[in-house]
């Protein structure tokens, strides 16, 4: 799978989430760019990410995560340690 | 050894700090390990014992650590690693739970099973309580992989180094330590002013404020504690009275030691931020002891509210969303972490029911706060968004409720909390000093019709100093900037910097400058402060 697949997937989790179809994440993008997407969507979304991967992130991850790009590069390693 | 004591003042600080200067011009290390002397002295100077109980629980952090550290390197030791952080954690929620929880496990056994276990006399370590979620966030940002490699003399000075060592701020790791790396050890003309500054507008609120109230509010709740009954006023006055105190007392202490931190050129994180000002209790919450809010919402809050919500999906039930919230969904990743974190935080505060009970508000407290947000963002999401203040209602109300549950920090007993809530509600009817109504002619008599009843226990010398102080402290608290926000431009706490209003207006004109104008201004609190020294007068929170 490549980073371009797993922003995609993501931007879809994400509009599903939110209920907003006009979301589009990019790499850089951050929590606060995006209309709606409070601390408890932010769990939300990485709960469903790792739902759809099956992948579990750290606690310590979870909070140090920055833009999607780092949640998308993080996603692929722990594919990548254990392929489903 | 107390902050606010000559020994401290005119002996200890000044030798421990010029010491570390002398040191500092020959080598850094030299000179921060004269400080982790210096520490260990400062916290010898109680009981010898403490420092025997100590040193062993540090090195086995230490030990710990390593381990973590070393494990960390390979992914394919997760599991261990897992379990030498849980063994770890679990050391130091034991080695806690001995000395502050026995004796109240034993008593509330005893309560509810009519059994006789013994109470033994533990005695507390000093700061025992800030020491260890100190050791338990370290231990858990090595598992997280946050820390580079560390030596035992980098962690004893984490843990030791003595402005924060008996109650905090509580600090991480990888914010003071790069700061020890970098220190020049040497007299520095800024950190000293701005840190002798920060020291003295600290030793003012505890020395000047928070022990002039003091001696007012004591006998209200002495009073309440022995089941005699308190009239509205006494019981609101000892409400507010003991609100500030408490708040000058330890945001006093936290002003001082980020203070003598400076003077070592080390920043300490803000503890305060005018919280009393705050209009909502999420907001009062984000401005009172900032780094024990900030830790429990890190290491407590947030991997409970991930485990729930992980669990909750899981079973296909709705989460949390900003449009769909749910009732069932609110109760299970809102309500629940929040007051199951509080009562934590209550319980780590003392070991009683009072302090339990002042948790659990708190958690309700926030609950209902964070609840009414989500409902106001369904209801008017346009609104909302921009609108998060209480304004003056929400201001009213977050005073009443924090004054309201610190009756149950103050009071040793449930049954002297519910006294004082009693009489705050009228049960105990309405009553001024017996002594008043001599002076009030034929007032006395209407006053007397209209049921108001002389407390005779209450002298009218009393009821004037309480108000004189309770109006001072609170014209102080409520108007004036923070010690912080005087001196923004000097980053006097961890990343403070001024906001776009303090750049302004009356705050622009009060800002903290290095002159001979401050320097007396300075100079004259101190001495208000220096000339009240008397008698111990330890810091609230030094007990827990």
């Amino acid at each position: 799978m490549t980073a371009g697949e797993v922003l995609k997937s993501f931007t879809q989790i994400l509009r599903d989430l939110l209920g907003d179809d006009s979301i589009v994440l990019s790499p850089s993008t951050r929590r606060i760019d995006v209309s709606g997407w409070d601390s408890f969507n932010y769990v939300n979304f990485v709960v469903a990410v790792e739902m759809k991967f099956g992948v579990k992130f750290g606690v310590a991850e979870v909070e140090s995560f920055q833009t999607v790009g780092e949640i998308v590069q993080r996603t692929l390693a722990l594919l990548q340690a254990s392929p489903r | 050894m107390l902050f606010n004591s000559y020994q401290f003042i005119l002996g200890f600080l000044p030798v421990t700090l010029a010491i570390f200067y002398i040191f500092g011009r020959f080598s850094r290390t030299s000179a921060l390990r004269w400080l982790i002397f210096a520490s260990l002295v400062f916290y010898a100077w109680w009981r010898l014992l403490n420092v025997a109980i100590i040193l062993p629980s540090i090195l086995i952090n230490f030990l710990l650590a390593q381990r973590l550290q070393r494990l960390g390197v390979d992914e394919s030791n997760r599991r261990a690693s897992k379990l030498t952080l849980i063994a770890g954690i679990a050391f130091n929620v034991a080695f806690l739970g001995y000395f502050k929880y026995t004796n109240f496990l034993a008593g509330a056994i005893n309560d509810a099973f009519g059994t006789h276990f013994i109470l033994t006399h533990i005695i507390l370590p000093l700061g025992i309580s800030f020491i260890t979620f100190q050791k338990i966030a370290f231990l858990i940002d090595v598992h997280g992989k946050r820390i580079e490699p560390f030596t035992f003399g980098d962690y004893a000075l984490f843990v030791l180094f003595f402005p924060q060592l008996i109650a905090g701020p509580i600090v991480h790791y990888r914010e003071v330590m790069p700061q020890f790396r970098r220190a020049s050890c040497r007299f520095n003309g800024t950190d000293m002013c701005v840190g002798l500054t920060m020291f003295f507008f600290g030793l003012f609120k505890k020395v000047f404020l928070a022990d002039g109230i003091a001696p007012f509010v004591s006998p209200i709740y002495e009073r309440a504690a022995h089941g005699d009954p308190v009239s509205v006023l006494p019981a609101l006055m000892g409400a507010v009275g003991f609100t500030l105190q408490i708040y000058f007392d330890f945001s006093g202490y936290s002003d001082m030691a980020i203070g003598i931190a400076r003077l070592f050129g080390v920043r300490l994180p803000l503890n305060f931020d005018s919280p009393l000002k705050a209009s909502s209790i999420i907001d009062y919450w984000l401005r009172w002891h900032i780094t024990l809010t900030r830790f429990l919402t890190a290491y407590i809050y947030n991997p409970l509210l991930l485990w729930l919500t992980r669990r909750r999906l899981a079973r296909g039930r709705p989460a949390l969303g900003g449009r769909n919230v749910t009732f069932g969904a609110f109760l299970n990743l809102l309500a629940l972490p929040t007051i199951l974190t509080m009562f934590i935080s209550g319980l780590w505060h003392g070991a009683g029911y009072t302090f339990i009970i002042w948790g659990l508000l708190h958690g309700v407290f926030l609950s209902i706060n964070h609840g009414w947000r989500l409902l106001k963002a369904k209801l008017r999401p346009a609104q909302a968004k921009h609108d998060q203040s209480g304004g003056i209602a929400g201001f009213v109300l977050t005073f009443a409720i924090v004054s309201i549950a610190m009756v149950f920090f103050r009071a040793p007993t449930l049954k002297g909390a519910s006294v004082i809530l009693a009489g705050m509600v009228g049960v105990h009817g309405i009553g001024l000093p017996a002594s008043i109504f001599e002076h009030l002619g034929p007032l006395a008599n209407l006053l007397q019709r209209t049921r108001v009843g002389r407390e005779t226990w209450w002298s009218a010398v009393n009821f004037a100093w309480l108000t004189a102080w309770t109006s001072l402290a609170l014209g102080i608290a409520l108007l004036c900037p923070n010690s912080s926000q005087l001196l923004a431009h000097y980053e006097p706490a961890l990343g403070v910097r001024p906001t776009d209003q303090e750049q302004r207006g009356a705050f622009a004109r009060l800002a903290w400058s290095p002159s001979l104008k401050w320097a007396l201004a300075v100079a004259a609190v101190a001495a208000a402060a220096i000339l009240r020294f008397g008698g111990p007068s330890e810091f609230l929170y030094w007990q827990f």
